[in-house]
């Protein structure tokens, strides 16, 4: 396929997209027209500044001291930064963090864009389904967590006992490096899927049908509209699920940490277990734990900016 | 062949093969039908086993289903807190904190989206960025500006420090990046002013991205703790989160309560969730993403 | 355009955090050692109280609760006062009381698991109570609530004691005997028994532990050795740790104790007592905490044994402190608070009711009449005699929490095959010295 009908936006976007600021600069404005901007974001940039933007100096600024209880503070330098990366857990945490939100950014997509394609495709008992698979999201992350843990047991576990009615035994889920870290981006895939799912079925059902139509009529199968078609007019919206989903991966822990408690022997300790354990659990050394912060900050930070510029850069936003 | 769709306005036929359209749908029905169980399961055998006593769960292999379905174990964990202050507590705050979060996001997205004034791009990216800060690492810094705000164990302290959340803001935008600017403007000709512009041509048209929000936002404040630690002090504050945590911290966890609190937090989400899910739905099929 | 925005940006942020650094760097780096104690024990008027009110952060163990809130009802009666009672869940315990502290809204009185992080905080009681109060408490326990410079610093509220627990049933069935607190087991004799009626009954292990350092230090005590030493030092001895940890990794290794569990909960805390309820371990090795849950929800007949020995008997204890904060609302209040709630009377009730072992040399003397499972408790109160000194002295370490920590860290990878016994005590050496460094002033 020639890719003639789609050039990566579909039609609505592409008129109204907002980035017309040339167009707009001379044009005359009201006073109100003038104002209206910094009213507007007033209310919610007053509590980011205060609550969010405030503390997050604030933080960075206490990861140049060491301290171990809040409110004393010893000036460290940069000595906590070397302490970081010093530390000798801190390369299997990273390791585990990069494998955890690739595969699960990678996986969560490729199965929403599936589960909202079938979604989509099926009419009967389609709100059944889709709360069925929206149900996880409801879920608490520590619920999850002690849920599973439970599930996957490999004596006691939900898991286990139905496979070893069909016959194929007692895999150690949780008690295997690699299999643990495999349930847990499964987890994390059970918890997102449906919310995912729902977000991309937005986006497909905003595709015209029309173009569908004139693609059988080109004699397109099935699967050449999906990979020329749905796939290149999805990707707004894909970029949306991949930047959540870029977040929400490097956001996990609650879950990982009741699922696994980071094992075994730290097979499955990411980095902001690696954070909490320094700020929360004895001995506490809220310097330190704000250094990993930092840089845990900066790497996310980076990698969003990234997605949404070659996101963008593709006229997909 | 896969011409079966001849007629029906949505949706690709998943028929890729040739075969005849029954079996495809069969497959796809089927194939929802397990995956649905598959992600169920879990939670329904948790529901089941909340009715459990202590020693009805240890027991090595599991039973399927409980013995007596009896609701000792429900009964025991509301006793064990204030359950109808918790309750109210989340409700309020859940509500709250949601309609704010609502408010001042679509106001700040349209600012972003559909006005162009210095340092707007550096603002959405600020925005972005502090979507990655754990609470973790700024959790003193917080309770110091909430303290000296003097929002400590109160409602609104819990409500208004985490209203202005990245990610609404950002998945907003989004959303009202794809409105015509010739619908602003008409209206603007048309002699309406700004405010009114938003109420009246934007925030409908933004409606699959409002319910998205809502769920968002509903669905992390119900369950959050780490707010209410931070926060709260007293019990007259606390939410139900809190109680769960308490029930996991202790040094032998009753997991029988904790089960049945766990499905207790369930509970209202799902059937808010169930409630509104048409008016969601229909919001997102009759709008979508233009 | 929007390169000049970021830049700009940049600059502002560079400012601001700069601000930020010259700030708090006009912070104080430290506070001012302790005041010293009062010569002369002021005196307290509890008449004073009426009408106060009084704030005491809590967390529960479970049977406690009610315990406590029947004592402090008592406290209001007698003064006057009114006695908030804020529950946190455990885990949240010192976060919630840095926070408050640092944010200026501190609690009257606490009760801790450790008085460590909160040091500088702490009211010295002496200074109200004068140097006997001191006396009215064992001196293992004691321990852990004495400052830097001498100050009594917080009273210890309540005792705990590691010991096993048995599934009598199980041993009738497979007869094998109960030791005696005249004959008790070797560490040897114990696992062979377990394993016996391990054979006799088809359990699925031989032994059950709660995955927790504290729990593995009883058997590092029972084999001579600690980790941390009176004067706050790493003492583990690399021999008799050694054979110690042989032991535990040996038993996890043929699953005797179970392999899974251990590995499974990763570096959380994880109790056994689902394993020992469910009747798939004879030997459950934890403490008298389970007492009251086992009294009420074990479907089979189970006692408390005496602790094995080794080159030492006894076991591992552990305990709560109940401490004032200097910068109360009310210091007063919470002073006579923290050694009412811990009276004679009011310990007597409270350990009673919770099933927890007594602080007061008096009560341990005199002995508890618990209202169930007093054999049972006598067992574990003979166990804290046994128990050797320097037990008391690590647990009560700033730095205990860390080294137990690693502890299971290390044993984690010997049993996943990542390294011997050796390397693992080296390792644990070499952590537990840097937490005694981090934590030493």
């Amino acid at each position: 396929m020639s890719g003639s009908v789609a050039d990566g936006a579909p039609a609505g976007v592409r008129s109204g997209a907002g980035r017309s600021r040339h167009r707009r600069r001379g044009s005359p404005k009201s006073r109100g027209q003038r104002w209206a901007p910094y009213l507007f974001i007033a209310p919610n940039l007053a509590i980011f500044l205060l609550f969010v933007i405030w503390p997050a100096l604030n933080g960075f600024n206490i990861s140049l001291y060491d301290s171990t209880n809040g409110r004393t503070f010893t000036w460290a330098g940069l000595d906590n930064y070397r302490d970081v990366v010093t530390d000798e857990d801190f390369v299997a945490v990273v390791g585990h963090t990069l494998v955890f939100v690739v595969c699960f950014v990678v996986l969560v997509t490729a199965t929403s864009i599936g589960l909202s394609v079938v979604l989509d495709a099926q009419r009967r008992g389609r709100a059944v389904f889709r709360a069925a698979y929206f149900l996880p999201v409801l879920l608490s992350p520590i619920v999850v967590g002690v849920i599973w843990n439970w599930a996957l047991d490999r004596q006691v576990g939900l898991v286990n006992t139905l496979l070893d009615l069909v016959g194929l035994g007692r895999p150690g889920w949780l008690v295997e490096s690699s299999l643990a870290m495999a349930c847990t981006i499964f987890v994390g895939i059970w918890i997102h899927l449906g919310f995912y799912s729902i977000i991309l079925l937005a986006g497909l059902q905003g595709i015209d049908p029309s173009l569908y139509e004139a693609a059988r009529l080109d004699g397109a199968t099935a699967w050449q509209r999906f990979r020329h078609l749905t796939l290149p007019l999805l990707r707004p919206t894909t970029l949306v699920v991949v930047i959540l989903a870029t977040i929400n991966g490097f956001q996990s822990f609650d879950f990982i940490y009741t699922l696994t408690g980071g094992g075994p022997v730290g097979g499955t300790t990411l980095i902001v277990q690696f954070i909490y354990e320094r700020a929360f659990e004895s001995p506490i050394r809220y310097g330190l734990a704000s250094a990993a912060g930092v840089m845990l900050f900066t790497v996310v930070f980076a990698v969003t900016a990234l997605n949404y510029l070659v996101g963008r850069r593709s006229e997909a936003i | 062949m896969s011409s079966a769709t001849v007629g029906t306005p949505r949706g690709p036929q998943w028929t890729s093969t040739g075969r005849p359209p029954g079996l495809g749908r069969l497959l796809r029905t089927v194939g929802l039908t397990a995956g649905a169980l598959v992600v169920i399961a879990p939670v329904m055998w948790a529901a089941l086993s909340s009715f459990k006593t202590t020693s009805e769960l240890s027991r090595r292999p599991p039973a399927l289903l409980p013995q007596t379905f009896s609701f000792e174990n429900y009964g025991e964990a509301l006793g064990s807190f204030d359950f109808t202050t918790y309750l109210i507590n989340s409700v309020i705050v859940t509500i709250a904190a949601t309609l704010l979060t609502l408010a001042i996001n679509t106001m700040a997205a349209y600012a972003l989206a559909k006005y162009n004034f210095r340092g707007r791009d550096g603002l959405f990216l600020l925005t972005l960025a502090t979507i990655m800060i754990p609470l973790q690492v700024i959790l003193l810094p917080v309770y110091e500006v909430v303290s000296s705000l003097g929002l400590v164990n109160s409602l609104l302290g819990l409500i208004i420090p985490a209203a202005a959340t990245p990610t609404g803001v950002f998945v907003l935008r989004q959303y009202m990046l794809t409105i015509p600017d010739d619908l602003i403007e008409a209206a603007r000709i048309d002699g309406a002013g700004e405010f009114a512009i938003f109420r009246r041509v934007v925030l409908p048209l933004c409606v699959p991205a409002l319910a998205v929000v809502t769920i968002f936002s509903v669905i992390w404040r119900w369950n959050d703790f780490l707010w209410p630690l931070v926060v709260a002090q007293d019990e007259s504050v606390y939410t139900l989160p809190v109680a769960l945590a308490r029930l996991n911290s202790q040094q032998v966890i009753p997991f029988n309560l904790v089960l049945a609190m766990s499905v207790l937090s369930i509970v209202p989400v799902v059937i808010m969730f169930l409630l509104l899910q048409r008016h969601i739905v229909t919001g997102i099929a009759q709008t979508g993403l233009k | 355009m929007r390169s000049r925005v970021h830049w700009k940006q940049a600059v502002l942020a560079i400012l601001a955090g700069v601000c930020l650094v010259v700030l708090a760097g006009c912070g104080s780096p430290g506070e001012e050692a302790a005041p010293e104690p009062e010569a002369q024990a002021t005196k307290i008027d509890p008449a004073s109280f009426r009408g106060k009110t009084l704030t005491y952060v809590y967390f529960t163990d479970g049977p406690d609760e009610q315990a406590t809130r029947k004592l402090i009802a008592r406290f209001e009666q007698e003064t006057g006062a009114k006695v908030k009672l804020q529950i946190v869940a455990f885990d949240d315990l010192e976060t919630s009381l840095q926070t408050r502290l640092s944010g200026g809204n501190v609690p009257d009185v606490a009760r801790l698991d450790t008085i460590f992080p909160y040091r500088d905080d702490l009211i010295d009681l002496s200074q109200y109570f004068g140097a006997g109060l001191k006396d009215q408490f064992l001196p293992g326990p004691l321990n852990g609530a004495i400052g830097d410079d001498g100050q009594l610093l917080a009273v210890p509220s309540d005792l705990t004691m590691n010991g096993p627990f048995v599934n009598v049933a199980q041993f009738e069935k497979a007869g094998v005997p109960l030791p005696t607190a005249k004959e008790p087991w070797t560490v040897d004799e114990m696992v062979q028994a377990a394993e016996k009626v391990q054979q006799a009954n088809g359990t699925d292990f031989a032994l059950a532990m709660d995955k927790s350092g504290h729990r593995v230090s009883t058997i590092l005590s029972q084999y001579g050795t600690t980790l941390i030493s009176a004067d706050g030092e790493e003492a583990l001895d690399p021999a008799k740790g050694g054979k110690a940890l042989d032991l535990v990794t040996g038993l996890l290794r043929s699953d005797k104790l179970s392999r899974d569990f251990w590995l499974e909960s990763g570096s959380r805390y994880a109790g056994a007592n689902e394993i020992f309820l469910a009747g798939a371990a004879p030997i459950y090795l934890s403490g008298n905490w389970q007492v009251s849950q086992f009294a009420e929800n074990a479907t089979f007949d189970w006692a408390v044994v005496p602790n094995p020995c080794a080159e030492r008997c006894g076991g591992f204890p552990g305990g709560k402190f109940m401490a004032a904060f200097r910068e109360s609302p009310n210091p007063e209040l919470a002073a006579y608070f923290v050694e009412w709630m811990n009276r004679t009377e009011s310990q007597r009730s409270f350990v009673k009711d919770s099933l927890f072992l007594p602080t007061r040399k008096d009560l341990a003397e005199s002995g508890i009449e618990y209202a169930s499972r007093n054999d049972d408790m006598a067992v574990f109160q003979k166990d804290v005699e046994e128990t050797p000194a320097d037990s008391f002295a690590s647990v009560y370490s700033p730095a205990f929490s860390g080294s137990a920590d690693a502890l299971v860290a290390e044993i984690d990878k010997v049993v996943a095959g990542r390294e011997d016994v050796a390397a693992a005590v080296e390792q644990i050496k070499q952590e537990t010295s840097e937490l005694v460094e981090d934590t030493s002033r």
